[in-house]
């Protein structure tokens, strides 16, 4: 209470003032930048969340041109000889085919190898075999360390397949070795391959789990149905088109379960027989869409929640 | 006498109970029932129709065979044991009238990565369009009732194929085509749509298997010249643009080659 009558006066008045000038300067610089900035449409500055976008921008996306010897064609099945060594290799290709009969105490969930490696493993952009295997054994970030070629075969028996890893000097395993070697004949180690992993993803904006649903309805419902269970045989057992999500889907281990590896598989490869129809970030939108589904628990981040928490039917 | 009371009341309400399921299972029982004769009275009304034709439409029985198992030797097609969706939308795309001469209509857009993309529910797909000299004016004649019924028919009757023998390197070709088709090319297999024997997978995509070979290839002909275009996504022309005309004899020659059961219903 030392402060005079004075002072307070003088206080009061600056402050009246400051609040003043402070409030002018702030009009005064609003309708100033005002007048400088463009006329923007609001959807164009944020993307908005309640409403799906009514256009996307629609120049292509690069799509390579296949020529002849571009990608890398491997041995023929036709062609191999009776040996030892050829039986190997056809195990290896009906385990990879058919994991459903052929490893199927090994697999948890309803896919195959070639659900995702399409084409018995052959198909560029489809992670093929034949780029992977002269490329182990590789530094992985996912396990942070150098991994052979077999423990990658049991990563994907953990976590895409759902199901538990063959022993690295099980059969399967080394079926599926010597297939991939073989599919690989002629290729130098290491030699990185045109058409190994999927697409290269480059997204322009973030994309919107509401686009995503349209472009799932418009592009994918068809074949692996509304509900993302894919669709069974109704004559035999098994799925005809692999399920995306719930409890016979890949679990959220799994690279697939990571939006953008997904949406590079994507665009390389989704629809069948029409890659590169859909653009990046339709891609991403649709892996979001993937994304946000029900799925198995990821193995690593404890068991109990797949018995306490299980999956639900969709 | 409040154990009594509660119980009595615990047995009206499992009474009631019981009525209620009970009346529920006779109307669902009830309505598979009509369901079921519907199907049948449409199975015998098709049944009619195609051995005896009516008026200007001619019996079916003439090209695709007694029991619908088609013609081998003049390519005519297999249509017992075929899904009757895929049934209905082939009659119905072939009966599509084609736009008049003169009226300059905006094409159907075959790319669809060049279309703009119009995000909501009005997006517009071609609903199909399929031209034979034969077939087409015959489904012009057809109502839409005819084509449910002759639908219901085919999709009811059994199938057993008649392998028809190859040259064997022909056949591995073929083979080799259909379960791995040309991966550097980007040509999926057969077997990833039409299923794993080529018997077919709902209405989307017919069999393969037991399906004469002159009919195959004049069918990939037909989406290679624009004659046939109603396929889901643009999928099926997107595939025979890359076939070759030895890739059509050889994989034609061994779905014909593929033996196949399918069961009436």
């Amino acid at each position: 209470m030392s402060l005079s009558r004075m002072h307070k006066y003088l206080l009061a008045a600056g402050a009246i003032f400051g609040i003043a000038f402070g409030s002018w300067v702030i009009a005064d610089s609003d309708t100033e930048d005002g007048d400088d900035l463009p006329t923007l449409d609001s959807i164009e500055v944020r993307a908005s969340m309640q409403q799906p976008k009514l256009t996307l921008p629609n120049e292509l996306t690069v799509v390579p041109v296949v020529k002849p010897g571009e990608y890398f064609v491997p041995p023929r099945l036709e062609d191999l000889t009776e040996s030892k060594y050829a039986d190997e290799v056809r195990l290896g290709r009906n385990i990879f085919v058919h994991t459903q009969q052929y490893a199927k105490r090994y697999v948890g969930n309803g896919l195959n190898c070639s659900s995702c490696h399409l084409q018995e493993g052959r198909k560029p952009h489809a992670a093929p075999l034949w780029a992977a295997y002269p490329m182990y054994p590789m530094y992985r970030d996912k396990s942070r360390q150098v991994v052979s070629f077999q423990e990658r075969l049991q990563d994907c028996f953990r976590f895409s397949l759902n199901g538990i890893a063959p022993t690295l000097d099980s059969r399967e395993i080394e079926a599926l070795t010597v297939y991939a070697q073989w599919l690989s004949t002629g290729i130098p180690m290491g030699t990185i391959m045109s058409g190994r992993g999927f697409a290269r993803i480059d997204k322009s904006e973030d994309p919107s789990p509401f686009n995503g649903a349209i472009v799932y309805k418009n592009y994918c419902a068809s074949c692996h149905g509304d509900d993302l269970m894919g669709k069974k045989f109704t004559n035999r057992d098994g799925y005809m088109f692999p399920p995306l999500a719930g409890p016979d889907s890949y679990n959220k281990g799994a690279g697939m379960h990571k939006v953008k590896t997904c949406a590079s598989f994507v665009k390389a490869n989704m629809p069948l027989g029409k890659p590169f129809t859909l653009n990046d970030d339709e891609a991403l939108e649709v892996c979001v869409h993937m994304f946000i589904q029900d799925r198995p628990w990821d193995p690593r981040k404890g068991m109990f929640m797949s018995i306490f928490m299980p999956v639900t039917e969709g | 006498m409040k154990n009594q009371k509660k119980d009595t009341a615990k047995r009206i309400v499992r009474m009631l109970g019981l009525a209620i399921l009970s009346a529920g299972i006779l109307t669902l029982s009830g309505c598979g029932k009509k369901s079921e004769a519907a199907r049948e009275v449409a199975i015998a009304e098709g049944k009619a129709l195609v051995e005896k034709g009516r008026g200007a439409v001619p019996a079916c029985v003439a090209c695709h065979g007694a029991n619908g198992e088609g013609v081998e030797a003049a390519g005519y097609p297999r249509l017992a044991g075929l899904n009757s969706g895929y049934i209905e939308k082939q009659l119905k795309d072939l009966g599509r009238k084609l736009p008049p001469a003169g009226v300059v209509i905006e094409s159907v857009a075959k790319d669809y990565s060049k279309t703009p993309r119009i995000y909501s529910d009005l997006t517009v797909f071609s609903p199909g369009l399929r031209h034979d000299e034969v077939m087409s004016s015959i489904a012009k004649k057809l109502s839409a009732s005819d084509i449910h019924n002759v639908a219901a028919y085919y999709s009811s009757l059994p199938f057993q194929a008649k392998p028809v023998a190859a040259d064997y390197e022909v056949l591995e070709r073929g083979q080799d085509l259909a379960l791995r088709g040309k991966p550097e090319y980007g040509l999926p297999a057969c077997v990833s749509c039409h299923a794993p024997d080529g018997e077919g997978f709902g209405a989307d995509f017919p069999p393969l298997a037991g399906q004469p070979a002159a009919y195959i290839v004049n069918q990939i002909n037909k989406w290679q010249s624009g004659d046939r275009d109603n396929d889901n996504l643009g999928l099926m022309r997107a595939v025979a643009d890359q076939l070759t005309d030895a890739d059509k004899l050889n994989v034609a020659a061994y779905y014909a080659n593929r033996s196949l059961t399918v069961k009436g219903k």
